[in-house]
């Protein structure tokens, strides 16, 4: 299973709100963290979450069992290791 | 980490000093066009074992009582000649530009009002806003003084919240593991700072929830 953390601040929210909208990925939490998980890739759509550059590129916190096969203007996408 | 934390005792920049070869520049652009009052100055005679030439060092406020000072020697040529750097420390082509421009200082205004007068005063000037920037939490605005360094101002867009604070420390825990082993990268980084956040995550938070029922149990008591 691959787990993307990312940081719960206003500027980050949506990148798990928009990660949720997957049927296959699973939004929980970690302390103030939100922990996405999924079985197969967790892709997010950088337009959909609205997010600045700056914020789009340092909203990642940890990465476990997987790995980042796509972080660009586009989106996130984290497949599993 | 469990060891008490050593108590924080300092409080700020007293003051960062940079060297000048253009005194009358560096006064127009500090003085003059951003009103940072002239605030010491020191007039000294060389001395030392090392030909020390005769010196002005002078200092300008730049709020909070911290300083920016520099130092003016008299009859020095300047130490290097290349184009790209500061008078301090110049660069050749080999270096990337990201690089050159990694070092510099960052003034802090409260707001965007604020931020906007000094992007004004220096539009106005030699020595126009290059660039301004909303970053993850600050918003930037920034130029080049007479010297060629590199000169920030700005902003928070918010209080930084606590647990920005948590992850920073889990950060910096992350990243000395991972350069204490052969090739540090991003994402081994990443995945040190996941079991991290693992293992510290959950309880930080309690630990905050605990603070704040303590502090909120006095006050209930006052007023029941």
């Amino acid at each position: 299973m691959t787990a993307l953390y990312v940081l719960d601040v206003p500027e980050n929210t949506t990148v798990a709100k928009v990660a949720a909208e997957d049927p296959e990925v699973t939004v929980g939490r970690v302390g103030p963290y939100f922990e996405i998980t999924a079985d197969g890739p967790i892709v997010v759509d950088r337009r959909a979450t609205g997010c600045r550059h700056a914020v789009w590129y340092s909203c990642i916190a940890g990465v476990a069992g997987g790995r980042i096969a796509q972080h660009d203007k586009d989106a996130l996408r984290v497949e599993p290791a | 980490m469990t060891d008490a934390p050593l108590e924080h005792k300092v409080r700020g920049v007293d003051h960062a000093a940079f060297p000048t070869f253009d005194p009358a520049a560096t006064v127009r652009f500090y003085r003059d066009v951003l009103g940072f009052p002239v605030v010491h100055s020191i007039c000294a005679a060389g001395w030392g074992p090392e030909n020390h030439p005769d010196f002005i060092h002078f200092f300008f406020d730049i709020g909070n009582d911290d300083r920016i000072a520099f130092f003016y020697y008299f009859g020095l040529e300047r130490q290097h000649d290349e184009a790209r750097g500061d008078v301090y420390a110049g660069f050749g082509p080999e270096v990337p530009e990201f690089f050159v421009r990694s070092r510099h200082l960052a003034i802090h205004v409260d707001g965007e009002d604020d931020l906007l007068e000094y992007r004004r005063r220096l539009d106005a000037s030699t020595w126009p806003v290059e660039m301004q920037i909303q970053h993850e939490t600050i918003e930037s605005i920034y130029t080049h003084d007479p010297n060629g360094y590199m000169v920030e101002f700005t902003r928070a867009m918010r209080p930084v919240t606590p647990q920005e604070d948590l992850d920073a420390n889990l950060t910096i825990d992350a990243l000395l593991d991972v350069v204490g082993e052969p090739e540090p990268t991003f994402g081994k980084l990443l995945a040190r700072k996941a079991e991290l956040i693992v293992e510290r995550a959950a309880d930080w938070e309690l630990a905050q929830e605990r603070t704040r029922q303590q502090e909120q149990e006095p006050a209930q008591g006052v007023t029941s």
